[in-house]
């Protein structure tokens, strides 16, 4: 059965409690999502008052800050904090996108953190990507082809094919789209999900790769792609702008296509 | 020593948006829509047997509870088959837009909700 | 989720077994389903309103008429088809353990055949 509510061992509990300096007037609370595998507890939520007056504007400035005045030991993963790397996606105000882009005014309210959803949890707002980099690598996201490039030069592609892979080719790999689809939480073992499908697409549309066949049909599998039921929370969430359930889309209609 | 590592929450704490919801609705009421089928088929069940089976039939259905069970099944019908054509949509790669799913959505909702006040004025006003 | 102790490499776990090359079927016939649905249910809901308060011999008369029992009977099979086409999705999005699954989708569906069948019996005897 698949499990709706949290395991014991991940339940959360409350935590610790850090007021703003003295003076501080512009405060905002951020309930950030806390477990470390050196303390044999279950994870808990610590509540930081932030003085906004001296923060930058998004919310991985406050982490940021956080990490550098209050509590060394919050843990998370950042690198360009332009929205280009994808390094720094978690579950904000209840729902997923990268902490670089997204303001701290955007939230009304407690600013509430967790770790991307339903993944395994390294420590504090890390988690375990390893299967899913491993299903990116299962669809072989690289060029594919038998003739060899002309004269060694580059292959060539008018601008409509070009065309064919803009909002495919933009994507991140922040899994802020996967971990937002509930068929990923229930059958992600087996379930690619919206940021892999979406990556298969782009090498199916580009149209220089000659390996479409072999890339349908290893796509067509119950749970591999059929486990998406258009839900559409990847769209809605993905911090860049793009669709990968449409994307999902047009692998479906291939299928279909393809049967003549 | 490090610990099994915990799963982090999920329906605990994310904010499910519109079209979200009307997908588990979708898929509620085709399980509401399954069950009901059954007792509609035991319907059509009494009527092939006779009279006395057929009447008692026709008490079930006019009870107040049978009244409420078939306004259910109705609304659910409705929902079902409205959003059901919005999918079939998505299926041709159509609508599948932000916008577009949002909007479509709300006229989802309202279509269902016409459709069954519709039926039910004409079962109760005209019938 | 825990992973178990296996040794396996990620990518060997996500390969599993290779792509099983079906499930384009299933959702082929499910939207076929339906698409069919679509005039059936609305055909059916007027039958339901014609049929609101009716006598048994008005309610034999209405189910009888050849028109009316072909669209009963396509609507008991189109429906029950596309219910167990449904409820299989499901049970493969909830039940994890393979051996549960199938005997639930098993015996789903022999329900459903066998209260189809029973219906368009039903059906059949009143208009025959």
């Amino acid at each position: 059965m698949a499990q709706f509510t949290l395991p014991t061992n991940s339940k959360v509990t409350s935590g610790n409690h850090y007021p703003a300096p003295e003076g501080a007037t512009n405060t905002k609370t951020f309930e950030i999502y806390r477990w470390s595998p050196d303390d044999d507890a279950n994870p808990r939520l610590d509540s930081f008052e932030i003085d906004l007056d001296d923060c930058g504007p998004m919310v991985l400035d406050a982490l940021i800050k956080i990490k550098n005045e209050v509590d060394s030991s919050l843990t998370f993963r950042r690198s360009c904090r332009e929205g280009i790397c994808g390094s720094c996606s978690m579950n904000i105000d209840g729902g997923n996108t990268l902490a670089c882009l997204k303001p701290i005014d955007d939230v009304k309210g407690e600013v509430a953190i967790y770790p991307l959803p339903h993944m395994p949890v390294v420590k504090d707002l890390v988690p375990d990507l390893t299967h899913a980099y491993a299903q990116l690598t299962s669809v072989e996201p690289w060029l594919k082809a038998d003739t060899p490039a002309p004269e060694g030069r580059e292959r060539k592609q008018s601008p409509d094919e070009r065309e064919a892979v803009d909002g495919l080719w933009e994507c991140v790999l922040c899994f802020s789209c996967t971990t937002s689809c509930p068929s990923y939480w229930w059958n992600g073992d087996k379930y690619l999900g919206p940021a892999v499908l979406l990556q298969a697409y782009r090498w199916i549309a580009d149209s220089r790769d000659e390996y479409t066949g072999e890339r349908l049909d290893a796509l067509e599998d119950p749970f591999r792609l059929y486990r998406c039921h258009t839900i559409m929370n990847c769209a809605k969430t993905c911090p860049k702008g793009l669709n990968p359930g449409k994307a999902i889309g047009e692998i479906k209609k291939l299928m279909v296509q393809r049967q003549g | 020593m490090s610990s099994s590592r915990p799963l982090s929450p999920h329906l605990q704490v994310y904010k499910l948006p519109l079209p979200a919801l009307m997908s588990i609705t979708h898929r509620l009421t085709g399980v509401i829509l399954s069950t009901g089928t059954v007792l509609m088929a035991g319907f059509l069940i009494a009527l092939a047997s006779g009279p006395e089976a057929f009447a008692i039939a026709q008490l079930c259905v006019s009870h107040p509870l049978g009244q409420i069970a078939l306004f259910g099944y109705s609304l659910a019908l409705f929902y079902h088959a409205c959003n059901g054509i919005r999918h079939l949509f998505w299926d041709a790669v159509i609508g599948l837009s932000i916008p577009a799913v949002y909007k479509s959505g709300q006229v989802a909702i309202v279509m269902a909700l016409c459709l069954t006040a519709a039926l039910w004025s004409v079962i109760y006003f005209v019938v | 989720m825990n992973k178990s102790r296996s040794m396996q490499t990620p990518l060997a776990a996500v390969r599993g077994l290779g792509s099983a090359k079906s499930g384009l079927h299933h959702w082929w016939n499910q939207r076929m389903t339906a698409v069919a649905m679509v005039p059936l249910v609305i055909w059916m809901v007027s039958l339901c309103i014609l049929m609101t308060g009716a006598s048994y011999q008005d309610a034999l008369a209405i189910a009888s008429h050849p028109a009316n029992a072909t669209v009963l009977i396509l609507f008991v099979a189109v429906g029950f088809w596309h219910a167990i086409l449904g409820l299989q999705v499901i049970l493969e999005d909830y039940v994890a353990a393979e051996g549960l699954r199938l005997v639930l989708i098993v015996v789903i569906r022999m329900f459903a055949i066998a209260l189809a069948a029973l219906s368009i019996l039903s059906i059949l005897r009143v208009a025959l």
